[in-house]
């Protein structure tokens, strides 16, 4: 007797082979058979017309803090996700000092802006070590977590205040070696670094102030380990990421391990940016060296409201000069009608129907909700007003608290992007799933990856697009338990329609600690999620399954 | 000693959905390449140009960015 029979799916295996239609059998948390299975279980999971395929694994998010009461990682694992990866960029929840607790805080708010209540409230902060950071978040998993420790918090640990000043001694380096030791013998699957974060103050976080000897002490225990370093790079100048690139490959050579940088964008303002890392990090591959360059599928965004100066206006010498006055001056001179008529001029003839008319009004803030989600062409239209006085005039009615947004505007040329996910050395991932709460939704990158580079642009196979989210992530990761419909392994199963796969629309959501505000985007497409053989989702709602592990 | 020279510049999509200030240098051996600056420092190397548009940075000394600091 089986527990679990998904049957009659196209089963896609994650290895990249060919699809067939065939069953997939669990037991014990386990795929007990792949292919025509015989015999009775506990529970059938009807697949006919569907996708049956390993769940996806996300190697780039921030649900540290989530993950203390939201063992889901929500709306992670109703996209398929079944197993995360936090902890990335240097900072992770552990170890960490109870005195250092209100420092690390401000770097997570910074990053993950979340509200303080989730510090507050949300849990209770018990643990100091690694370890017990994993017993916190254990014991309320439905999706399977595969952390990484911070570099920073390291530091912080060892070198409390210096660890924002100076380098380290050799003493404290060593001591640093100890810890990620301890780190990793808890369960920790790598280090994280950074050499581009800052925290609230603006202050670079403490693992941008190691010199090479730390990052290459650290890289030792990771050999000692086979495990992964993580870092950021510095965005778009190439040819920094390219010295940090040779600089990984030369760690990686040296200990022996797999490294990995995120995010890689692709901007039409640096066109040469992605592929150029991308051809360095083929050099490297050739002689031996594991750097793996994380790029995400959706496009990046720029949102905006009038509450703060943007760069999005930098266009217009008035806007800015007027948008750079303080608040009051600022409200001010919006309400002058001389002052707004003249900025509207600045628009054109067109009254800023080609530079904001596609603008979309976010909600989340101040905005009526029955604009949420409309253009400001639309709104204006409805109005009687033109773009740019319609922007001006419904900032002001809601005391500028009102978020636009400018969709698209960078790593959005899916002919150019799609052909780099499918290049066999470009890992798929850099999510920031559980980050960057209040300026855009960081979930459903994989849905956005079947609709727009699988069907849509035909960029990449279904099985390959399987294969890059499942076994090619879990060999990377040196997940050896995870990635593939194969007997044996983790019985971490998806079944997705593959016609209708995708992420929903971007909406605000009040579902954090506090009443908190984050933007999500709902699954679609997505019928049933396994994790470790018991369902987690099903039929567009989470169950009380709590069957989410550590892995390693 | 020969400053660097701001040649040109765009704002971009910075990766935490803000707007960045994309510069793009020309070195004093010839070469060129791109730097970017988030936001607040972005606004404040146009206030330091006295740059009301992008345009206004071209030709300006890179120099200039010392003093947003």
């Amino acid at each position: 007797m089986f527990d679990v029979i998904v049957k009659g799916g196209l089963v896609v295996d994650g290895t990249g082979a060919p699809a067939f239609t065939g069953d997939v059998a669990v037991k014990d948390g386990r795929i007990a058979a792949v292919g025509k299975v015989e015999g009775e279980a506990r529970q059938v999971v009807d697949a006919a017309g569907r996708v049956v395929a390993p769940g996806f694994i996300d190697p780039h998010t921030h649900f540290d803090v989530q993950l203390l009461w939201d063992g889901a990682a929500r709306p992670a694992l109703e996209h398929g996700v079944t197993t995360i990866v936090p902890g990335n960029c240097s900072l992770s929840l552990a170890p960490l000092k109870a005195a250092d607790r209100r420092r690390v805080v401000g770097m997570f708010q910074q990053i993950e802006e979340m509200p303080p209540e989730a510090f507050t409230t949300a849990f209770e902060w018990s643990w100091e070590d690694f370890a017990g950071y994993v017993a916190a978040i254990r014991k309320g998993l439905s999706i399977n977590v595969a952390p990484l420790v911070g570099h920073s918090v390291i530091r912080l640990w060892v070198m409390g205040n210096a660890s924002q000043e100076r380098a380290a001694t050799p003493d404290e380096i060593a001591a640093m070696q100890d810890l990620l030791r301890e780190c990793l013998d808890a369960g920790a699957v790598g280090l994280s670094t950074s050499f581009v974060d800052v925290d609230e103050n603006g202050r670079p976080v403490p693992s941008r102030f190691a010199q090479f000897e730390e990052l290459d002490a650290l890289c030792a225990v990771l050999g000692e380990y086979g495990r992964m370093l993580q870092c950021v790079p510095e965005f778009y100048a190439t040819d920094i990421t390219i010295a940090r690139i040779d600089q990984l490959a030369e760690l990686s050579l040296k200990h022996n391990i797999p490294t990995t940088f995120s995010p890689l964008f692709d901007t039409a303002a640096v066109p040469d940016n992605a592929p150029r890392a991308i051809a360095r990090v083929e050099e490297h591959f050739a002689r031996g060296a594991r750097v793996w360059p994380q790029m995400q599928t959706r496009p990046i965004d720029i949102s905006f409201s009038l509450l703060r100066p943007s760069l999005f206006f930098a266009r217009l010498p008035r806007w800015v000069r007027i948008l750079r006055q303080p608040l009051d001056e600022r409200l001010a001179a919006l309400r002058d009608p001389e002052t707004a008529d003249k900025m509207v001029a600045d628009l054109g003839p067109d009254g800023g129907e080609q530079m904001m008319g596609r603008l979309v009004v976010r909600g989340g803030d101040a905005a009526p909700s029955e604009l949420v989600g409309k253009t400001l062409s639309e709104i204006a239209a409805a109005r009687g007003e033109v773009p740019a006085r319609a922007l001006i005039n419904l900032s002001l009615e809601h005391g500028l608290d009102v978020a636009f947004l400018s969709a698209s505007q960078g790593h959005q040329l899916t002919d150019r992007i799609g052909p780099m996910l499918a290049h066999p050395l470009v890992h798929i991932g850099a999510s920031d799933g559980g980050a960057h709460l209040a300026s855009f939704a960081t979930y459903g990158d994989t849905g956005y990856l079947f609709s727009e580079f699988v069907r849509k642009g035909r960029y990449l196979s279904l099985e390959k697009a399987v294969a890059k989210v499942t076994s090619e992530t879990a060999d990377i990761w040196g997940l050896k338990d995870r990635g593939r419909l194969a007997e044996g392994l983790a019985a971490d199963i998806v079944v997705f329609d593959a016609d209708n796969i995708d992420r929903g629309a971007e909406l605000p959501s009040f579902d954090m600690p506090g009443d908190g505000m984050r933007y999500v985007r709902a699954a679609r497409g997505v019928d049933t999620v396994l994790v470790n053989g018991e369902v987690a989702y099903s039929s567009g709602a989470y169950t009380q399954s709590r069957s989410g592990v550590i892995c390693a | 000693m020969d400053d660097a020279v701001i040649v040109g510049a765009e704002i971009v999509a910075g990766h935490d959905g803000s707007a960045e200030l994309l510069v793009r240098l020309r070195h004093p051996d010839g070469s060129e390449g791109p730097v970017v600056l988030d936001e607040e420092t972005g606004l404040k190397l146009m206030e330091a140009c006295a740059a009301g548009s992008l345009d206004d940075l071209k030709g300006q000394s890179w120099r200039r960015i010392v003093e947003t600091g």
